[in-house]
């Protein structure tokens, strides 16, 4: 049974189309993910990452083949979403309601919830329980919506946008909690967020997704290993066509240039070579 | 069965005057209990027929005050019943209004679950408070004799309030959930608005004829409860109900 649920994907997409209209917002997605993954996805606005995130979630009808779990998320959402956690947005906690009674409502009405866990990971904030949640603040409604859906002990977490509209402490508070709290090699997480920059470091894998298309799917380590920034003082021009680079920039007092799988050695020569960051390989691929 | 507890928790929770009018409606009780001792205020409301004690009985207890405790128990279900259709129209809409819909639908509760838990509050939960409030203002008002008083009004009472529940309030509690959930500024414009509107143009070119079938027999004719009018009340209520639930599934 172990090893059988290690082998199948968690999440099995083919062919996923989707269309509003006449509008396309996503055509022939393929897409898998295991466990032990930390799956980025990242792409401009209107890309199609929220639509890709809702017919995972169950929340709207698509065609194609999507599995969670071996399942239609769609047809079996009820079901299905005892072993699948998501946030849709981070803004949705019901204002009215006390952290109490969230946390009694949760443990009633999920069966994998753990009211001790919860308190366990609200332990060291300044969310008090007869606290209604509308007197919260911004970042400490989504450290709450975090630590409910953190202490439900599913395989698979689905985060849209989850720190949008947070400053950076919170942000980055929010990330390694993802990681101390949450993630393990039997677990998996997909996350799409514009905060590329910041969500590059917890990524095991990045999927950029443009025009209702999945452009690049690769792990992270690749972006070592198979691109190469190069900073060149000189006004350099590649004529080699064996060595073109995919994107190029001028800065004040020198160049940059992404390469794909370049000859580092003859690349060393031009200027000083680096890893590029994420961003550096979306804004190359992207414009 | 412990996910259907939690939801009726909730509602209980988010709507506090599901529970907060039957404790003024008991404050109001003893303000009359206490004006019939000291002052001489009466109400006198018109109680239908059915719900008034016959003459016997009125005159074993004491007539004034079964007749004030009557008014008072039509005014509960009023009042009540006031509540459960501005609770239907608000179940669907507020949760739509501060977002957290999208909550709601995060855990692993289907939306029929949750429409079933909705409907559960005002068509037992609410009614089951006016049996209750009925029976506190009886203890407030007769002390030791009120289960006398109970057992007459009960009889009476009982039955056409289960009546009125599935003829004329299952229909109009439907509705109003179907307008809380499809409406996308206001349920109750949308819910009262439009069937006065097709009621006047069924007077206008069908001489009321539908309405007075379907819509005002169902309020004001309430002695002659028949089958008809039940089975068309079930397929309207279960038409509505099935489209909340079919457009909840769609919110993202």
């Amino acid at each position: 049974m172990q090893s059988e649920s290690q082998s199948s994907p968690f999440i099995d997409i083919h062919n996923l189309s989707k269309n509003y209209g006449s509008k396309t917002v996503l055509s022939d997605i393929d897409l898998q993910l295991n466990a032990g993954e930390i799956v980025g996805l990242i792409g401009p606005n209107g890309a199609g990452k929220s639509t890709l995130l809702k017919c995972i979630m169950g929340l709207i009808k698509f065609s194609g083949q999507v599995e969670i779990f071996g399942k239609d998320p769609f047809r079996h959402r009820t079901q299905l979403l005892e072993n699948m956690s998501y946030v849709a947005d981070v803004a949705s906690l019901p204002e009215w309601m006390q952290v109490a009674d969230l946390l009694s409502f949760m443990t009633q009405a999920h069966p994998k919830f753990s009211n001790s866990r919860a308190l366990e990971l609200l332990k060291g904030t300044p969310i008090g329980l007869q606290q209604p949640i509308s007197t919260l603040s911004k970042g400490m409604k989504t450290r709450l919506h975090l630590a409910i859906i953190m202490a439900i002990s599913t395989d698979l977490l689905v985060l849209d946008e989850p720190t949008l509209g947070l400053d950076v402490l919170v942000r980055r508070e929010f990330q390694d909690r993802l990681i101390s709290d949450y993630y393990s090699q039997q677990r998996s997480i997909l996350i799409t967020t514009h905060q590329i920059d910041e969500i590059e470091s917890i990524l095991t894998r990045v999927l950029f997704i443009r025009e209702g298309r999945i452009t690049m799917d690769f792990k992270k380590e690749e972006l070592q290993t198979r691109y190469a920034k190069l900073l060149s003082k000189n006004n350099v021009v590649f004529s080699d066509p064996a060595m073109q680079p995919i994107y190029q920039r001028a800065l004040p007092d020198q160049t940059e240039f992404i390469f794909e799988n370049p000859n580092r050695e003859e690349l060393a020569k031009y200027g000083e070579v680096q890893a590029p960051s994420l961003e550096d390989l979306f804004v190359a691929t992207n414009s | 069965m412990s996910k259907f507890i939690a939801l009726l928790k909730r509602e209980i929770l988010e709507h506090k005057n599901i529970w907060r009018l039957p404790l003024v409606l008991l404050g109001i009780g003893l303000l009359v209990k206490m004006s019939l001792s000291i002052g001489n205020l009466a109400i006198d409301i018109d109680v239908p027929e059915q719900l008034q004690l016959d003459g016997a009985i009125d005159s074993a207890l004491d007539g004034v005050i079964a007749r004030a405790l009557n008014s008072m128990n039509y005014l509960v279900t009023m009042v009540m019943f006031v509540v459960a259709v501005f609770y239907a129209l608000a179940c669907l809409y507020d949760e739509r209004q501060d977002n957290s819909v999208l909550f709601w639908r995060s855990m692993p509760v289907s939306d029929s679950m949750t429409i079933a838990s909705k409907l559960c509050v005002a068509l037992l939960i609410v009614p089951l408070l006016v049996i209750v409030t009925q029976a506190l203002l009886a203890i407030l008002f007769f002390g030791a004799q009120s289960f006398d008083y109970l057992s007459t009004y009960y009889s009476g009472s009982l039955l056409l309030l289960g009546q009125m529940l599935l003829w004329s309030m299952l229909p109009t509690i439907a509705w109003c959930m179907f307008c809380s959930e499809v409406s996308a500024k206001s349920p109750f414009l949308l819910a009262f608005v439009t069937p006065v509107i097709l009621i006047l143009l069924d007077k206008l070119f069908f001489d009321g004829y539908i309405s007075q079938t379907f819509v005002i027999n169902r309020f004001w004719g309430v002695s002659n409860y028949t089958f008809a009018p039940l089975i068309s009340g079930l397929i309207f209520s279960a038409v509505c109900l099935a489209g909340a639930v079919s457009k909840r599934s769609q919110r993202v």
